[in-house]
Order: structure tokens, then sequence, then C-alpha cells
């Protein structure tokens, strides 16, 4: 198994948010999550990557034969696990393109594969961004700062493309994303998708699924998986609501 | 050893002790310290630090012969050697040095800028024993380099520099303070710049654990001249950075901006005064600090907006990052305005690092002491990055660079 989640409880200041969640995921799969809000999605996303405001109160999650939890948030991205953020966070004076040289020599060195010089890197970065519809310039700027939210989840994007994970998790990567935007993003996603690779991805509406297909749609209603199931499951939702699975 | 005692001890050692009008201002003064109670909580001067260290001290002073000044007339740029707060005589077309004068102190000793419970200041007029003053002549622009350097430990060096930038003159000053050794340093600098003229300030300190450096800089500014002070305070030892100000005429400048990097158990009081005494003048000032361990700044700030001071510009801005649970940075930014046509700001936003941000750079593979470090470079990028001057901007980064590396 790729990705293994059994029986994961998790809290957060005396809440209780995930209950006994279970959820797996093979290579090469997409697997969407659906919610309503406050379901506990991002919590799932963010306890996959390793944020540590949560704690674990039971079950155990395994990736790519290892515990999750021996390894801390850097091993896990390193071990090509991403996280694309709902709100990504302004870094003002962090430039973009050091950054991102410096986190794919960072995997690179766990991997035991040659660190990737400047100016490889730079034509790396610039064929993916040219790909993505972000401008050259963009580059030149600080992390997320000054952007719009659809320069974000752009920007997202590029990351996940330069970093080419295994595990690619995007939480609700389609809000605030008009309907040109959602294509160049889902198309970013469509291209990177390979049988090595998996996605699960979290979102509200059938919207981004229809660009990106996923072969598994999962329900989660206060903090479980409620209903596992293909496609139709998100026009399910789309018609009626997630009323009827609370 | 009280402070009457002391004086009267070292007397022959210390400047312009025979003047009877000097000798009046003295006893005043020592009469401030007798009578004053020290009261920490309404001065400035006087926070997170013991002042009886710096009131009960051993005079210790010692003439250097080994000043220079070398001129490299191509370059309009003077490199100078000052020695125990001694400079050599030095005159060309561009500029002249000399030894601070009596009515030098006579006519600061005037001026009722400084309070007169800055102790610091009060130390250095009592017990001065060293100084220069440069003259930068009309029109000439030139760049001048100081290194400050004290010879030998348990010195205490009280001096007074005065800085006149003629009319049209344009001076980038570059002071560095690298002593390694167990002295104190009270340094008074008076900054008077003509109409027109302009002085960028750069100071890099970068002492040693038991070397205090006390710097006071008073600044008086005329019509369409600018002041810039820009403090790289690396120090693992005592610093102080105050600043007095005046805007006396029309459409003058004062910009000062502060950072410091501090840890162990080391201090920081920064504090300012800026006076608008006239109309269309601005004031700008960034007050950054990252602070480790156990350590403590300061930073209070007055701006004063004088009645006839119409279209007065003045901002204010301080931030600190605290990498420590123990380690505090107090802020405390005010403005008196009594004018009604103006812009002013103040802000200060303290606290620890952003978590979020971590988490960010984390999940991109980076390590939390990477993020961490580079969290810090950008917290202090804009500031950094503005430094034109080459070699002074490859100087702070090296020293960042041996800040950053006993971040854990």
């Amino acid at each position: 198994m790729f990705l293994e989640i059994k029986d994961l409880s998790v809290k957060i200041e005396n809440k209780n948010i995930l209950k006994s969640l279970n959820l797996n995921i093979n290579k090469g799969e997409v697997h969407a999550i659906m919610g309503p809000n406050g379901s506990g999605k991002s919590t799932l996303a963010n306890v996959l990557a390793g944020k540590e405001d949560y704690e674990i109160l039971n079950g155990r999650i395994n990736f790519k034969d290892n515990d999750l939890f021996d390894l801390n948030i850097e091993e896990r991205a390193q071990e090509g696990m991403f996280l694309a953020f709902q709100y990504p966070v302004e870094i003002p004076g962090v430039n973009i393109t050091p950054f991102l040289h410096s986190a794919i020599n960072s995997k690179r060195k766990r991997m035991n594969i040659e660190e990737i010089d400047n100016l490889s890197f730079a034509k790396l970065l610039k064929s993916k961004a040219s790909d993505l519809g972000i401008n050259i310039d963009m580059l030149k700027r600080s992390v997320n700062t000054g952007f719009s939210g659809g320069e974000k989840k752009r920007y997202e994007i590029l990351q996940m493309s330069i970093l080419n994970p295994d595990l690619a998790i995007l939480d609700e990567t389609d809000s605030g994303l008009d309907i040109d935007a959602l294509k160049i993003v889902t198309d970013g996603v469509n291209k990177l998708k390979t049988k090595d690779n998996s996605f699960l991805i979290i979102t509200h509406y059938q919207k981004l699924l229809d660009y990106i297909k996923p072969d598994y749609v999962h329900v989660m209603v206060n903090g479980s998986i409620v209903r596992s199931g293909g496609s139709e499951i998100a026009a399910e939702i789309d018609k009626d609501g997630f009323q009827k699975f609370q | 050893m009280n402070i009457q005692d002391n004086y009267l001890k070292n007397k022959k050692n210390i400047f312009f002790s025979e003047n009877k009008d000097i000798q009046t201002y003295r006893e005043k003064l020592i009469n401030i310290f007798e009578n004053d109670r020290f009261d920490k909580k309404n001065n400035e001067s006087l926070k997170n630090i013991n002042i009886k260290n710096f009131t009960d001290f051993k005079y210790k002073y010692l003439i250097s012969e080994e000043t220079s000044v070398i001129n490299n007339n191509q370059e309009n740029s003077y490199s100078i050697v000052s020695v125990n707060g001694q400079c050599s005589s030095f005159k060309d077309d561009k500029i002249e040095i000399t030894k601070i004068l009596d009515e030098d102190y006579n006519d600061f000793s005037k001026n009722d800028t400084i309070e007169n419970n800055d102790h610091f200041v009060n130390l250095n007029s009592l017990f001065l024993n060293s100084g220069f003053k440069i003259v930068i002549k009309k029109n000439h622009n030139i760049k001048i380099k100081i290194s400050n350097i004290i010879t030998d430990d348990d010195l205490t060096i009280f001096q007074k520099n005065n800085y006149i930038c003629e009319e049209g003159s344009s001076l980038n000053l570059i002071e560095e303070y690298e002593n390694k050794n167990n002295s104190t340093s009270n340094l008074l600098n008076v900054i008077k710049l003509e109409k027109n003229s302009q002085l960028n300030h750069f100071l890099i300190q970068d002492n040693s654990p038991n070397h205090n450096l006390i710097i006071t800089t008073h600044s008086s500014c005329k019509k369409d001249s600018t002041y810039t002070q820009k403090v790289y305070n690396f120090s693992e030892g005592y610093v102080r950075n105050f600043h007095y100000s005046e805007l006396i005429e029309t459409n003058s400048e004062a910009d000062l901006q502060g950072i410091f990097f501090l840890k162990d158990n080391n201090t920081s009081n920064n504090k300012t005064f800026i006076k608008h005494l006239a109309e269309d003048c601005k004031s700008n000032q960034v007050y950054k600090g990252i602070l480790n361990d156990r350590s403590k700044a300061t930073y209070f700030s007055n701006t004063y907006v004088d009645q006839v001071a119409q279209k007065t510009e003045g901002y204010q801005l301080s931030k600190g990052i605290l990498l420590s649970d123990n380690a505090s940075y107090f802020s405390k930014p005010e403005l008196k305005i009594y004018a009604d046509d103006v812009k002013c700001s103040h802000g200060s936003t303290i606290g620890p690092i952003d978590e979020n941000a971590i988490f960010y750079l984390r999940s991109r593979g980076m390590s939390k002491i990477a993020a961490t470090k580079i969290l810090i470079s950008s917290f202090i990028n804009e500031e950094l990055s503005s430094i034109d001057d080459e070699q002074m901007s490859e100087m702070i980064q090296k020293k960042l660079v041996r800040y950053l590396s006993k971040v854990k």
C-alpha cells in the first residue's frame, strides 16, 4: 500500500476533529475527499504533511513503507509528500527561485541524487513556469507576497511540478479560482499524473473533479469517511448537497 | 568612588577642565548625579541596566600616537583610524579634521534637545577625554571610513565628535566599532547639516561581550538637508544607540534605521527623539531586532511636531522577532503633534517567528533550522539589500551568517 491511514483519531485544543478515519491509496490512483465545512478535510491534509499543532490520539499512517509519525515535516516532503496549501503563506523577503532551488536539492540529497546546479535549475523552473502560464517576472518576487488568489494557487502547482512528489495533497486548490485559472491549474495537475504517483484532492465542489478525474471519491463528515465510491458520488453531492450524509 | 571625587581626581586628564564656564556647567551635572535617585521608571537611559556600573567606575585613559588619516583623492575617500577616541589633524580643500575646542563644547552644552536626565550624555560631558571635529567643505562630495580602535582593557573613553557638513556638501560616513577588550566607550556625535547638505551615516557595531558601547547622536538639519543613519548592531556587549534630531529648517529630513542582532544575556537600548520645528520636513524610522536567548532590547521613540511644522511627515516603525521565550523587546513609539496638517504614523510588531511560515517552508523539504534562518534573513532583507556599498554589504552579510550559525 502506498498510503494507508488506519483508525486515525486527532484532536486540537480539546476538540476531536478526526475520528477513527481509514483511507487507503495505491500508487497511480487519484482520490477525492469531499465534505462540508468543518468536517476535518484540511486537518487530514495538515496531519499528513506533519503540522505539529495536532494531537494524535490513535491510529497509524504508513507512507511508502514508512511509519509517517517517525518522519518530521521536512522528511515527509523529502520522501515525496507534497501539500498544496488552501491558503499559501506570504513570506516577504524570501525569493521564490532560491527557495525552490533549496527545496528540490534537499529532496535530492535525501534520495542520494546529485544536487541540481543553478543553471539547470533556472532552465527547469523557466520551462515549468511557462507550462503553467506563469510570467517569468513572478519568479523574481518573494514567496506568495502580493500574489492574487489565482497566482498563489498557480504557484503552488508550479512548486508541485518542480518537486515532482509521489503523493500530492491538494487542499481546496479550486477555492478562489476563476474558471480560466481553474483550467490552468488542473491542466498542470493532469500533466504531472503518472502511474507512479498519487493524488489526494480535497474539495467542496464537483467542478474541480470535472477537470481532474478521480478514481475514488470519499465523503467525509464529522471527522470520518462515511461513504466511498466512484465519480457518481460527486454528481450526487452536486445534486443533493451533503445533508443526506450527515 | 562618587562622581565628584572621580572627577576631581582625574581632572587633569579631562578636556577643558581649566575653562571656568565649563567648570560651572560640570558642577551642575555633578549635582544632577548627586540628587537623582535614578528613577528607572521614567528614564529610558536606565532601562535594563545597572547605572551604578557606569557611574561608579575606575577612570582610565591612555593617549595613543597611532592615529592616522589616509586620503585617496581620486575617489574622494578617506580612511581614518581613530585610537582611543583621538584622531590626527588633517586638512585639504575638501575636509578639515581638528581637535574639538572649548567653543564646540559650550555650543553643545547650551542645546536643550537632550534632556538633562540622560545620564550617559552627562557622564560624557563630565569626563570628556577625546574626540575630534570634521568639517566637510562647501559643495564637496566625499566618503570617510572610520575604524574606532580601543587599545587596552578597562579604558573609559569619553569622546565627542563634531561633524559639520557645509552647504551643498555630501558625506558618506562609515564607522566601525569592533573591539575585543573590556572597555567602555561613551561617544557623543554632534552633527550639523547646513543648507542642501547630506550625510549618510553607517555604524557597524561588533564588540566583544565585555565591551560597552554608548553612542548618542545629536543631529540638526537646515533647509533641504538630509541626515540618514543606519546602525547594524552585532555586538555581544552592551550597546546603547540614542538619537536626538532637530529638523530646524524647511524641507529637511531625518531617516533613521537600526537593526540589532542579540543573543545570550546581551542588552541593546535604542531611543530616538525627533523634533519637527519647520514646515515640509520628513522623518522616517525603522528599528528591527532579532533577539535570542535571554537578550533584551528597548526602543523608545518620540516624534514631536511643533505647531509651525505644517506638512510634516513622520513615520515610526519597530519590529522584533523573539527566538526564545526568555528574550524581550519593549517598544514604545510616541507622537506629539501640535500642527494640524501632518501625516504621521507609528507601529510596532513583536513576536516569535511565524510558525505558519516555518511549516510552509518545511513542507517543501527545508529543515526547521534552515527555515528559521531564511525567515530571519527575510525579516531584514529590505534593509540589507538597500546597502549600496558592496564592501559594507559583504561585511554585514558575514556578520549575519555568524549570528545565524548560533541560532539553534
